[in-house]
């Protein structure tokens, strides 16, 4: 009956009651989209980071620290037996890791040069192109180090670097493909040359720094030199950022939602004042206050409860828009160099994430709408059918 | 038996060169005696030339040995009481500014001193040429009109920045004139050029030199002594960590 009731007056209110579902259908649309992107942005980080750089997890070479480029010399180590087997099939793949400078029209730019098989197949590096080049070194760059250090391709440059005992060595390089890739980090300040050339080049015959798995599952090897990295643990920055971004977003999920919860709360507090006449009949004929107060909780309630219906209609075609075509971001965020940001952003909506925001919603909502019935339980009948409020 | 003959023409090449040239070994020595002393007390202008623009540093400095060294900047005024002391392998550096001392060592000596063309290794470097190098008399040269040997050096351990280096070096003054320092691959690095010498008393130094990154563009970093003291007293608190904050 409490139900039946809610619904006779909300559907009596007619715009009043449309304009509040139709706040809180835009409030749920808003959540949904945010959290949709981050989402997206995250599975898409996820993908590309595992597609170009990290595969399924890796060995890393225990001293080796990627903020600290001058101990890099000494972070590498003879690949493991028990791993090479997987190198040979191509389930892995070993990458040497050192500094370097280059002098494209005399200018010296520091770098970080990174020697990968040309045959490798768990990366999706173009390194193929890597495998001849007449007369110099091949090596490949990312689009981001063409343009930031003004190469392109068939250039060839000097660069420098110390092999692994400190002796400086020079050569020409060739650039042969200057690749587009979405991960920064396989970009900005990277040349990648054939990784048997740099372990001659670096007198570092046989080791690397990181060996990057294609399957992490059936691997079981241990080492004191190496170290396993899951791709958790390798996402950690990203996860972090993540964080503090969703932290951000939460602030704005707040302030929609405090807004249509003052539409939602002003027309109780309305209803509660205009219809105290039928508060006094239905105590008069025999309503407890307590289910007085329910039916104007369910009212409010009942508002969400439309919202999550009409935000469905209402955003459908935004939500199929962003989940298939995607946003774009705008070229100056790659800068940025976060994983992800260089892409288009496919958006993602689980339905774990849509039901746990209808329910948040809804529950809020209800809550608001209790709060200002409880001036009910202070009403006396006598006063509330007198048109009176005690 | 071309394998043969050849070998013999290089033999008898050999023979004729160590009879023309003096041993490079001994030059390098005689180099050695000329260049280093006990201790050294000198004040450097450094002029940096890049492409854009030029800047001149003055420091004061003082060593001891090949393993002590300690340079306190006096000019300009943004780099005014910048200290830098170096002991054995290790580097710390005084910023006035922050009024801190931060370590660096190891491979962070390879790197550039204060934008110059000369790394912290070739700016508190006095190694010993004989102890990191071997050396061949390949010829004969005038460099700046003056007489002067070609010696090739080749590092004696792989660890040596520049493996391979070629010295013009003064016939009677034992004075490097001129070198170049070449990468592994054999592609040259840098030069320095002695552009004007001076007698210390009884020895012969370089008044002025300009180390050029062969790499790079600009005009190089040009470096002169103005004042040179050798086998002075230097008190042994200069090469503490407490002369740093001093």
């Amino acid at each position: 009956m409490v139900f039946k009731l809610a619904w006779k007056n909300i559907h009596g209110a007619g715009l009043r009651s449309i304009i509040n579902v139709f706040i809180i259908a835009l409030v749920m649309i808003g959540i949904i989209w945010m959290q949709g992107m981050y989402a997206g942005w995250m599975r898409m980080a996820e993908r590309q980071s595992r597609e170009w750089q990290n595969g399924d997890g890796r060995y890393t070479f225990r001293s080796y620290d990627k903020y600290d480029p001058f101990s890099w010399d000494k972070s590498n180590g003879k690949i493991p037996s028990e791993l090479q087997s997987l190198v040979k099939n191509n389930e892995a793949v070993p990458i040497l890791i050192s500094q370097g400078s280059i002098y494209p029209d005399g200018r010296m730019i520091s770098i970080t040069v990174k020697g990968i098989p040309y045959n490798q197949k768990v990366l999706k590096l173009p390194t193929s192109e890597l495998k001849d080049s007449k007369y110099n070194i091949p090596a490949l760059i990312g689009m981001n180090m063409a343009k930031s250090s003004h190469l392109k391709l068939g250039d060839v440059l000097t660069m420098r670097w110390r092999d692994i005992h400190g002796a400086f060595n020079a050569a020409d390089i060739e650039i042969v493909k200057i690749m587009d890739t979405p991960e920064m980090e396989v970009d900005n300040g990277q040349v990648w040359i054939d990784l048997a050339r740099l372990q001659t080049m670096k007198d570092a015959e046989g080791k690397a720094t990181l060996i990057v798995l294609k399957n992490s599952k059936d691997i079981s090897f241990t080492s004191a030199d190496w170290r396993f990295q899951s791709i958790d643990d390798l996402l950690i920055d990203l996860h972090n950022i993540m964080k503090v971004e969703r932290a951000q977003a939460l602030i704005m999920y707040a302030i929609l939602l405090f807004l249509a919860m003052i539409a939602i709360f002003d027309t109780q507090v309305l209803a509660v004042f205009k219809r105290r006449k039928e508060i006094g009949t239905f105590a008069a004929l025999g309503m407890t206050k307590r289910e007085i107060i329910r039916m104007f909780t369910v009212e409010g309630m009942m508002y969400a409860m439309l919202a999550s219906v009409a935000s469905g209609i209402l955003g459908l075609p935004l939500f199929i828009y962003y989940g298939t075509k995607g946003w774009k971001m705008p070229s100056s965020y790659e800068s940025y160099g976060i994983a992800g940001l260089s892409d288009t952003i496919i958006f993602y909506y689980s339905p774990q994430m849509i039901l746990s925001t209808i329910i948040i919603v809804i529950l809020i909502t209800t809550v608001v709408s209790w709060i200002p019935t409880l001036r009910i339980a202070r009403l006396k009948p006598t006063d509330a059918l007198r048109g009176r409020l005690s | 038996m071309k394998k043969l003959i050849m070998i013999i023409s290089m033999a008898i090449c050999l023979t004729l060169l160590n009879a023309v040239f003096p041993d490079g070994n001994e030059l390098l020595k005689k180099i050695d005696d000329n260049m280093l002393s006990k201790t050294m007390k000198a004040t450097y202008t450094m002029t940096v030339q890049t492409k854009r623009a030029t800047r001149t540093m003055v420091s004061v400095n003082w060593s001891q040995g090949t393993e002590k060294g300690f340079s306190e900047y006096t000019a300009p005024a943004r780099e005014k009481g910048t200290k830098m002391l170096k002991d054995g392998d290790n580097l710390w550096i005084y910023d006035p500014n922050t009024d801190r001392i931060i370590q660096i060592s190891g491979n962070m000596l390879k790197q550039s001193v204060m934008g110059s063309d000369l790394s912290y290794e070739d700016f508190m470097e006095e190694t010993t040429m004989q102890e990191s190098y071997s050396a061949l008399v390949t010829g004969e040269e005038i460099y700046q009109e003056r007489d002067c040997w070609v010696l090739m050096l080749a590092a004696k351990k792989p660890d040596i920045s520049y493996q391979t280096i070629k010295v013009f070096v003064d016939k009677e003054r034992f004075l490097p004139l001129y070198e170049e320092r070449y990468a592994k691959s054999g592609k040259l690095l840098k030069t320095t050029q002695v552009q004007e010498v001076m007698q210390v008393k009884d020895r012969w130094y370089p008044k002025q030199m300009l180390y050029k990154d062969a790499l790079k563009e600009g005009k190089g970093t040009l470096f002169t002594i103005d004042k040179i003291e050798f086998d002075v007293k230097i008190p042994a608190y200069i090469f503490t960590k407490a002369s740093l904050k001093k």
